[in-house]
């Protein structure tokens, strides 16, 4: 059954779930989030301040049908397949899961990677405890959210559900791979609840076949209880044809940490969430961002974080290189609660432009209801520093070289510190494929510093 | 002809000449020393000579063995032997020291070693100079002291093996060990293959680097040229005297 975005179709979407085996509590958040979504209107950039720098109706096409599976179709390889080892992969292609790799570590530890679907009858308590929580909580948790995400509350499709028990400690990383081989609209969904005091790796893919267009909307619910670990990363691989929705959020308990990962360097369109609601006492965020923008992109990175309750801290840091005609937006959001006291924030991006005609927006925007913290903003645009090419090329280095040499190391203490087995060595080939690709003749160079030396 | 021939030398930096006419001669297995009050115009040469982007050569010539070196990019003159010791050494942010110093031999030997290969000539060169095996896993120059990083420039020298070596300052900023550990670093790479510029303001390290020749610079020209003896005797007066002679 296709049903057309702009016009979603509520029995039709009960009529899917019944087929499908959905619970009832299920078929009733459904309906509901199809009434809230009649009763929206699609973002407005000219009103609504969350989409202001990007124009929805220019980037966003909704006059699409929602894809149907098809059979059989292949994906590319995940970043699972450079780690030694592997991991758990979860293959999601054009709205329905293919299928799930199991690792024998993680099922001694007994985690849970399967459909959310399913889930939602096997493991009620936790999907029904979770699902759709934190898209429309009331209670200042939730992100008030538009009609991109009660779409997806609604319609979603090949959702995934993963589990990690408490005091689980998993080693090898768990992977989402959500592949788009058809035109249309994409709604995978992901709900992954990491037990107390557990440790994790999760990955969500995105990639798509050659030429595909497509909306991708996508919701990441990932809740991390009281002491767990989590390492999360999100890898943008899209081809030229994909517009990304993305939300993912996560809400983060007491002593829990997350360190996480987006890195961008696919799609026509990335409208990208990172959130982090941390909600107990202690919690700690670290959200990290890479994204390469080349001709044609625009990439709109809002990472959000939430300071519901005291003494945690949070550190965003994104960096990105464009070229071309291409356009990136940073817009870090911080909010700190009036409960919030003891907290420690900083939000820091750094945009760094090779070629004329690309542009970075960057706004860091802070809402602070509690007095006794410490925050800190930053945000900086610039070019290749010459001072660094002469160094290089006085050793005899070539400029070409040089400045691969120079943007890589851009990106080193990023990749450093993110550590993710795979996801790593695959942003590295990433970043000298665009090198590579990228006309370094016409990579402009800041003299500033040089003359400043003379 | 000498391997290093300066002609008529003028150059600007932002509009202004800075140098007004220098020549001067360098063979290689020869040391000169060159000398001379800050804003003499000696740090300008040597980045003239090492092609630095920000200095534009308007008249006169720099040949080096017969090639003329103004038409050439910073690294095709490092490819030709060229060895600038910087006074500044810049941080170059994410690039590590190991795969900076091995893409810049491949570069300059023209050949890719083998990485064992060059990991044994890094760390045996690293020991030479007292360099810390935490080099290895720094960035270009990023945190590094004052003295870390002129250690690290001649590290660089001994390892790209040059013919034509200016040291621009190297002894500025340093204690009495690191300008020790640095000018034997620089005196045990002498030989008939290395012809040395050093340009420095002070004449402690040629104390343990003794000039064949000693050359003094101010107002853009050479004033005044000598034995090592010059150097003494600069020592003695200052430049005071020479400005005034001259």
């Amino acid at each position: 059954m296709t049903t057309i975005l702009s016009d979603l179709d509520e029995g039709g979407l009960v009529a899917r779930g019944e087929a499908g085996g959905e619970p009832s509590w299920l078929l009733d958040r459904r309906r509901a989030a199809a009434r809230r979504f009649v009763g929206q209107a699609w973002p407005d950039s000219h009103v609504d301040e969350f989409w202001r720098s990007t124009p929805f109706d220019v980037r966003f096409d909704v006059g699409r049908a929602i894809a149907a599976a098809t059979a059989a179709a292949e994906a590319p390889a995940s970043v699972l397949d450079r780690v030694e080892g592997g991991g758990v992969l979860v293959r999601v292609v054009d709205g329905a899961l293919v299928d799930v790799t199991a690792h024998p570590d993680a099922t001694a530890a007994g985690v849970v990677a399967m459909d959310l679907g399913r889930a939602a009858v096997e493991h009620a308590d936790l999907v029904e405890a979770h699902l759709g929580r934190l898209t429309t909580s009331g209670d200042g948790t939730g992100s008030d959210e538009d009609r991109t995400v009660s779409l997806s509350d609604a319609a979603w499709t090949g959702g995934v559900f993963i589990h990690v028990p408490d005091e689980a400690v998993v080693d090898v990383p768990l992977s989402v791979h959500v592949h788009v081989a058809t035109p249309g609209a994409h709604l995978p969904r992901i709900l992954a609840v990491i037990g107390r005091h557990a440790r994790a790796t999760l990955y969500l893919e995105h990639t798509s076949a050659p030429g595909v267009d497509a909306l991708v909307d996508e919701v990441a619910e990932i809740v991390v209880l009281d002491g767990a670990t989590l390492r999360l990363a999100s890898v943008q691989d899209w081809g030229d044809g994909v517009q990304h929705l993305g939300l993912q959020k996560a809400e983060v308990h007491r002593d829990a940490t997350v360190r996480s990962l987006a890195f961008t360097a696919g799609g026509a369109t990335v409208r990208l969430r990172p959130e982090f609601d941390l909600v107990g006492p202690g919690a700690e965020v670290r959200p990290l961002g890479i994204y390469l923008a080349s001709d044609g992109q625009w990439f709109d990175l809002q990472p959000f974080v939430r300071h519901i309750a005291p003494r945690a801290s949070s550190d965003v840091l994104f960096k990105g290189a464009l070229q071309g005609r291409s356009r990136t937006v940073f817009r870090g959001n911080v909010f700190v609660g009036r409960d919030a006291v003891g907290t420690a924030t900083d939000e820091n991006n750094r945009s760094l432009i090779l070629t004329e005609g690309a542009r970075a927006d960057a706004t860091p925007f802070l809402e602070i209801e509690c007095n006794d913290i410490t925050a800190g903003h930053g945000s900086a645009t610039g070019q290749i520093d010459a001072r660094h090419l002469y160094y290089l090329r006085s050793r005899g280095i070539d400029r070409d070289t040089a400045l691969r040499l120079i943007v890589r190391g851009y990106f080193t203490d990023v990749l450093e510190e993110a550590g993710l087995p795979g996801v790593t060595e695959h942003a590295l080939d990433v970043i000298e494929r665009r090198i590579a690709d990228a006309d370094l003749s016409a990579i402009q160079v800041n003299d500033l510093g040089l003359r400043e030396e003379s | 002809m000498a391997d290093l021939e300066i002609r008529d030398l003028t150059v600007e930096a932002d509009g202004n000449e800075i140098l007004r006419g220098v020549s001067l001669d360098l063979d290689r297995g020869r040391t000169i020393a060159l000398m001379g009050p800050n804003g003499s115009g000696k740090s300008t040469l040597a980045y003239t000579i090492a092609g630095h982007p920000s200095y534009e050569v308007t008249g006169g010539t720099i040949t080096w063995r017969g090639t003329e070196l103004n038409e050439l990019s910073p690294d095709e003159r490092a490819r030709l032997g060229v060895f600038l010791a910087m006074q500044y050494p810049v941080e170059v942010p994410g690039v590590s020291v190991t795969n900076f110093l091995r893409t810049a031999v491949n570069a300059v030997g023209g050949e890719e070693l083998p990485v064992r290969t060059f990991m044994e000539r890094l760390r045996a060169e690293m020991a030479e100079l007292q360099v810390d095996e935490s080099f290895l896993q720094r960035s270009v120059n990023e945190g590094f002291s004052g003295g870390e990083k002129k250690r690290f420039e001649i590290l660089q020298m001994a390892l790209l093996k040059p013919q034509l070596a200016v040291l621009d300052e190297t002894d500025s900023g340093l204690d009495v060990d690191a300008l020790r550990i640095v000018s034997e670093g620089v005196d045990r790479l002498r030989s008939p293959e290395l012809g040395v510029l050093i340009i420095t303001h002070y004449t402690r390290i040629l104390r343990y680097i003794r000039p064949d020749e000693v050359h003094v610079m101010s107002g853009g020209r050479v004033v005044a040229s000598g034995g090592p003896e010059l150097a003494d005797e600069l020592e003695e007066h200052g430049y005071e005297r020479l400005k005034t002679s001259a």
